[in-house]
């Protein structure tokens, strides 16, 4: 592709930001080609990347478009659309100075059985029941405490679970590299203690609401039962 | 409440307040201070020294205390964070430099720390969430039967229940309705799960092996050449004596000349050779060299049946060592008219090592 043809795209995708289904006659047709392959191209990595549910880097995509592409963003947003459209996904920035990116799934919640793999289904299970803990708990928990609260559920930090093995690495290493979980270091303690917290994931992938919803639904009580909790549910979605 | 209006009221007069400490830990080093300064007011510097050293003794003994009484620290009934604060405010008064100022500074990271947590937990009585009681009620959604007890053999587990291996699944399942989690692919057949790290292993394991193979061949190639050098050797050996035996057995009353069993008019590594091989049958008391009447030597087969133990000690005692360089072999060759080798040379490779040599 010349030189004068890139620029030319690139002025009109400026002009027509947003709108470029009405306007491809305005571009040459080779150059349309190209940004449909480049976006096909992205989406499929985008797809194949989220597997891992690990965030994924702008670097990364950059890479996978190819460099030489100064019409990126128009890349993204496309790739972003067709994710939306076909796949029922939202591409989101989880951490805007790291430049990650995650996949969200914003088709309203069907009935019935959800296709997923065992496996992940039981980590699903635990990792609510840990976000519904440290909601409930002020939105913060040591790692004593949590660990506490596990065993009561029979499931020990210490020794090998026989559905999660490692629990601690599962917690700390997979959840919290996946940004389901915030886990940071307390200042000055010996052996050294954690805090965990809600991580951006667990922000976008659920809500306060939606966790008050699922506690109250298992001890059989009302949201409101627990004021504090409810009122900040209530000002997180009205917000 | 007396120490914070203690402190209120002397912090003008901070040096003097510290002899009249309330603490008893701090006493020891109250009084050295206290004779510190009254040692000398003009040697100031000195003084200083061991003031600050004081100081800094007592902020790490006061931090060391806080950490270790952390959990008594954050009871919500106690007033041990708010007297540790007091007291570390007391040793701000005599800081004058950044070293001990950095020691207040860790100090107040650790008590803003435990502050933090105590706020939490404050939160949470207000919020009535009984971790514990949601951790039964979830078990009982898991669908824990609690008339069967767990057999198991670890004490760390609590008793009182079974709970279902598809205990996390029915968790799970619920979850999932409070996750907008984008679903993973999964494959129809189900047999592509653990493709793709198989074939990694198993170029690696390939490349392993066949490196191996190298490794191994390379030495064993070698033995081989070794060992067929030395059955060379020996079977050259017993191709002579066979040679020298039938020689001798064809015409018993000819002495064979040792010249011409052993020279090879086409090559003189050859009759190096046969010299060497000879040697053997000598060694080994199979052949015998003498004289004969005209001083040049011969050499005949011993009789293996008769006397062979004498002759061999006898061979063993004479040692005779021949030189017998190029010229010497072509002037033997031309004196005794040697035109053929006795000892046919065994093989084409022999042949080719010759040539090159």
């Amino acid at each position: 592709m010349s030189q004068r043809k890139r620029s030319k795209g690139l002025s009109s995708s400026q002009m027509t930001d947003g709108e470029e289904d009405c306007s491809p006659s305005q571009r040459d047709q080779p150059f349309q080609d190209q940004m449909n392959q480049k976006v096909s191209e992205l989406v499929q990595f985008l797809l194949v990347k989220d597997q891992k549910k690990i965030p994924i880097r702008r670097a990364d995509m950059l890479k996978t478009v190819g460099q030489k592409y100064k019409n990126y963003t128009e890349i993204v947003n496309r790739a972003g659309k067709t994710l939306q459209e076909v796949f029922g996904l939202q591409l989101m920035e989880i951490d805007t100075k790291l430049h990650t990116y995650i996949l969200i799934d914003n088709l309203p919640r069907a009935e019935g059985e959800y296709l997923c793999k065992d496996k992940e289904k039981e980590k699903m299970g635990l990792l609510l029941v840990v976000l519904s803990f440290i909601f409930m708990k002020g939105n913060s928990v040591k790692d004593t405490a949590l660990w506490e609260f596990l065993r009561l559920l029979r499931v020990h930090p210490g020794k090998p679970h026989k559905v999660f093995g490692d629990v601690r690495k599962l917690l700390m290493d997979e959840f919290a590299r996946q940004k389901y979980l915030d886990v940071t270091p307390i200042p000055l303690t010996d052996p050294p203690e954690f805090k965990f917290q809600w991580g951006p994931r667990a922000e976008k992938e659920t809500s306060k609401k939606d966790v008050l919803k699922f506690v109250a639904k298992i001890q059989g009580k009302d949201p409101t039962f627990w004021v504090s909790q409810n009122k900040e549910a209530e000002a997180e979605a009205a917000s | 409440m007396s120490q914070t209006s203690d402190s209120g009221e002397s912090s003008p007069a901070s040096r003097g307040r510290r002899s009249r400490s309330p603490r008893a830990q701090e006493d020891g080093g109250d009084t050295a201070g206290d004779r510190l300064r009254q040692l000398s007011i003009n040697e100031g510097e000195d003084r200083d020294r061991d003031h600050n050293r004081m100081i800094r003794i007592q902020y790490r003994k006061l931090i060391s205390t806080v950490q270790q009484n952390r959990e008594a620290m954050l009871n919500s009934k106690s007033n041990k964070l708010t007297e540790a604060l007091e007291e570390a405010n007391r040793l701000f008064d005599g800081v004058s430099r950044a070293r001990e100022a950095a020691l207040d500074a860790q100090f107040l990271v650790l008590a803003s720390s435990i502050g933090k947590e105590k706020a939490n937990e404050l939160q949470l009585e207000m919020s009535a969430f009984d971790s514990a009681a949601f951790a039964e009620d979830l078990l009982t959604f898991m669908g824990i039967n609690r008339t069967e007890v767990e057999e198991t053999d670890d004490p760390e587990d609590i008793p009182g229940g079974f709970l279902p291996s598809d205990a996390w699944q029915t968790v799970g399942q619920e979850a999932l309705k409070y996750l907008r989690r984008a679903p993973t692919f999964h494959y129809m057949m189900g047999s592509f799960k653990s493709e793709p790290p198989v074939p990694k292993q198993r170029i690696e394991r390939q490349k392993k092996a066949s490196r191996g193979k190298a490794e191994r061949a390379m030495p064993a190639q070698l033995k081989k050449m070794e060992s067929s050098h030395q059955e060379a050797t020996e079977k050259e050996v017993e191709r002579v004596l066979r040679i020298l035996q039938t020689h001798f057995e064809n015409d018993p009353n000819t002495p064979i000349s040792f010249f011409d069993l052993v020279i090879d008019p086409n090559s003189f590594a050859h009759t190096m050779e046969n010299i060497f091989h000879v040697s053997f049958l000598i060694k080994d008391g199979l052949a015998k060299i003498k004289l004969d009447e005209d001083g040049l030597p011969i050499i005949e087969p011993t009789k293996p049946t008769r006397g062979g133990e004498e002759d061999n000690r006898t061979g063993a005692r004479n040692q005779v060592i021949v030189t017998l360089d190029q010229k010497e072999w072509k002037e033997i060759i031309e004196i005794f008219q040697i035109t053929e080798a006795m000892i046919t040379p065994l093989s084409q490779t022999t042949e080719d090592e010759m040539e090159t040599e």
